[in-house]
């Protein structure tokens, strides 16, 4: 076997129990992760077979088109590592098994993982923002199945914050990075709302239509295409059934009250010519009309880009757009990368503080088995109107002396300092004794 | 009484400096403290401007524009309030530094031309007169947003035609928006300048007969109206797009500063010399 092998745990007890096997767009090709993506019923039934294997005590799958990742908290690393591997991976496709097909992370490098798939650092389009809502719906259905324990339940409630926080606090999702959202934005800068917006598409090929889809989706309700070929205008129509079909030579009429012109033909001379745009624009003097020409050679006659109100951008214009707004991405990474330390550290310091909580019982026990035999061997010499009160006396001081030791082990700051004050605490009270004793 | 308003005639100009910083960090680098602090900074200013304007009232007894430096106290206070309604609106925070900008060199100015115990100009008791310098006021007020939207529309206008995609592409509303707020403070300045001459016409028509058409001021004011009016009227015959009509409001700004601070201090020999 050549998949990646599980390294010896460091034995660190400041790092949460966690391991993660997964493949994304960065290491398998498209044709092997549709092989191990899964949909909602396939992912609630592969968690249950996970959960009913022994060495597993919690999962979650994150199975997206760029990623499949399972995330686990293991009662054997070992054990759990190799039940990923073929339950998951190789029993779907055994290609897998090839040196960087898959990635292994544990604990604190998981948890990280995590955070940064819900901010976007980890997608194929830096921000992307859907991410999140794919985060929050996998965790749904491992909570649904019951697959997730305290630990992941925690560790998805960080990846939740971080990727809300990335979207709040930064600019990690703005600005369009593809050519259909760089139209809308263009768009928006122009116009007071897409709803309002005429929209003529000149072309009706793959390109229009992929073009169309954002602009439908954020609010266009006016949709025209002009098309020379009337079979791939219907086809158009097929997929967007409010768009009226126009004959190619009327484009020219719905010149006058469409604001928002979108031109992808193939043809070789240009199918809006300055004079074509400068006779509309007489119709419509004061209201700004933006052309984008997705066609190469060109659609639309450059000079015309000239015309007073015409804003004419083609597709040179909509690559700088994206690479300046995919720019302006990478340089919020940092500050996602550091909201994603600050959920990472109260994430660590929640699972440090169950590794206190035996200790804090046991502590509280005592504490309270040492009041008890005082309060047997005192009540004899008080009278019996006044035990109830002594009752609740001690109990109250019991719990104020106990308040801040308990609090301090809860939140300790992850310090080499940690371990041994909970081994001193356990020196100085006996603790170990007690249970013995207990 | 006199020593508030002595130190708000510093603190106001300093107030707003440091508001459009506070804004200024908002558009250039949508820096987190200033999304958090910018709003209640400026009304923080707002509220003194409005405590100083009611203090000099009282204190003069008088409507707060006897002169140049009151008159520009009052476009800056005006122009403060119509960029907090738009704000609180919903609409064009991001326009705020731009605003606010304009808001401090209007008090900063006022604060310069500011004179020890200026005299008591009995004109100013008169109601009907103070009708006619509040619509002045409220006319160059509106002027100047519509100066201000102008600006900023040539700019994003310039990104957009450019493909540039520089600094203000992306960061203010949208240029149909920009126009609209510029279009709707260019009506209501020529409305309420419309006013101010017919009300001034009327009450120096009362007292100086037909000798006051010669002052400078109102002479340069009524050129000023024409230009408005010619804007608006191009605009209206579709003649003028926003370009133009920008463009035109710059115009006016630029007049409207040469008429108060050069007509007034320059041809103090007409009716306004009293200024």
């Amino acid at each position: 076997m050549t998949a990646p092998l599980l390294e010896p745990a460091s034995g660190s007890r400041q790092e949460p129990p966690l391991l993660l096997v997964g493949t994304d767009y960065r290491c398998s090709p498209i044709e092997l992760r549709e092989k191990v993506a899964y949909g909602k019923e396939e992912t609630e039934e592969m968690l249950v077979h996970l959960l009913a294997r022994t060495e597993v005590a919690e999962a979650f799958l994150l199975s997206t088109c760029n990623r499949t990742e399972v995330y686990l908290q293991p009662r054997d690393e070992e054990g759990a590592y190799h039940a990923i591997l073929d339950m998951v991976f190789l029993h779907r496709v055994p290609e897998l098994e090839r040196p960087g097909r898959l990635y292994v992370k544990r604990n604190g490098e998981a948890a990280r993982h995590l955070l940064g798939v819900a901010s976007g650092l980890e997608s194929m389009v830096l921000g992307e923002p859907e991410i999140l809502g794919q985060v929050k719906q996998a965790s749904a259905l491992a909570e649904a199945v019951g697959a997730e324990g305290p630990v992941l339940r925690r560790l998805l409630r960080s990846a939740a914050a971080a990727g809300k926080r990335a979207r709040q606090e930064t600019a990690i999702t703005s600005g369009a990075v593809s050519l259909g959202y760089a139209v809308v934005e263009l768009a928006r800068n122009i116009f007071r709302g897409l709803e309002e917006c005429q929209v003529l598409l000149i072309g009706a090929g793959e390109i229009a239509r992929s073009v169309a889809r954002p602009v439908v989706e954020r609010g266009a309700r006016e949709l025209r295409v002009a098309n020379r070929s009337l079979e791939r205008a219907q086809q158009f129509k097929a997929e967007f059934p409010n768009a009226e079909i126009l004959a190619f030579d009327d484009r020219l009429t719905a010149l006058q009250t469409a604001d928002l012109v979108i031109a992808s033909t193939g043809a070789d001379e240009p199918v809006l010519t300055r004079a074509h745009l400068k006779a509309a624009m007489k119709h419509r003097p004061s209201r700004p009309l933006l052309v984008v020409d997705l066609g190469v050679p060109r659609n639309v006659e450059p000079r015309a880009g000239r015309l007073e109100n015409v804003f004419l951008h083609a597709i040179d214009s909509l690559d700088t757009l994206i690479q300046r707004n995919l720019k302006r991405r990478k340089e919020e990474v940092p500050k996602v990368e550091e909201i994603i330390e600050q959920e990472l550290t109260l994430f660590r310091g929640w699972v440090r503080g169950l590794e206190a909580e035996p200790l804090i019982a046991r502590l509280q026990k005592q504490a309270e088995k040492i009041r008890r035999n005082e309060m047997e061997a005192a009540l004899a010499r008080f009278p019996q109107e006044t035990h109830e009160e002594l009752e609740r006396l001690t109990r109250s001081l019991v719990r104020k002396i106990l308040h801040h030791p308990s609090t301090r082990l809860r939140t300790r700051d992850g310090g080499a300092g940690d371990l041994s004050r909970l081994d001193m605490v356990r020196e100085l009270f006996h603790l170990d004794d007690d249970e013995t004793a207990d | 009484m006199q020593t508030f308003l002595d130190t708000a005639v510093i603190l106001l100009p300093l107030a707003y400096l440091l508001v459009a910083v506070d804004y200024g960090f908002l558009f250039f680098s949508s820096h987190p403290v200033a999304e958090r602090t910018a709003t209640p900074a400026l009304r923080g200013a707002v509220l003194l401007h409005l405590a100083y304007l009611v203090a000099l009232t009282i204190h003069r007894h008088q409507f707060p524009a006897a002169t140049v430096a009151q008159a520009l106290a009052m476009v800056a206070f005006f122009v403060a309030v119509v960029y907090v309604f738009v704000e609180w609106h919903g609409r064009a925070r991001s326009t705020g530094f731009w605003l606010v900008s304009l808001v401090f060199f209007f008090q900063l100015l006022s604060s310069v031309l500011t004179r020890p115990n200026p005299p008591d100009r009995a004109i100013f008791h008169d109601p009907f007169f103070s009708v006619h310098v509040l619509l002045a006021l409220l006319g160059y007020t509106a002027f100047v947003v519509a100066a201000g939207y102008g600006f900023l529309f040539l700019q994003l206008y310039r990104d957009l035609k450019s493909g540039r995609f520089a600094t203000f592409y992306g960061k203010l509303p949208p240029l149909e928006v920009l126009e609209r707020m510029m279009t709707g403070a260019l009506l209501i300045g020529f409305a309420a300048l419309t006013g101010a001459v017919v009300t001034g016409a009327l009450w120096a028509n009362r007292l100086y007969h037909d000798q006051w058409l010669h002052d400078p001021k109102i002479v340069f004011t009524l050129a000023t109206w024409v230009l408005y009016a010619a804007a608006l009227l191009l605009r209206r015959l579709r003649r003028w797009q926003g370009r133009q009509t920008a463009l035109a409001s710059l115009a006016g700004f630029g007049a409207i500063l040469f008429s108060l601070m050069v007509v007034n201090f320059f041809f103090t020999g007409g009716f306004h010399g009293f200024l």
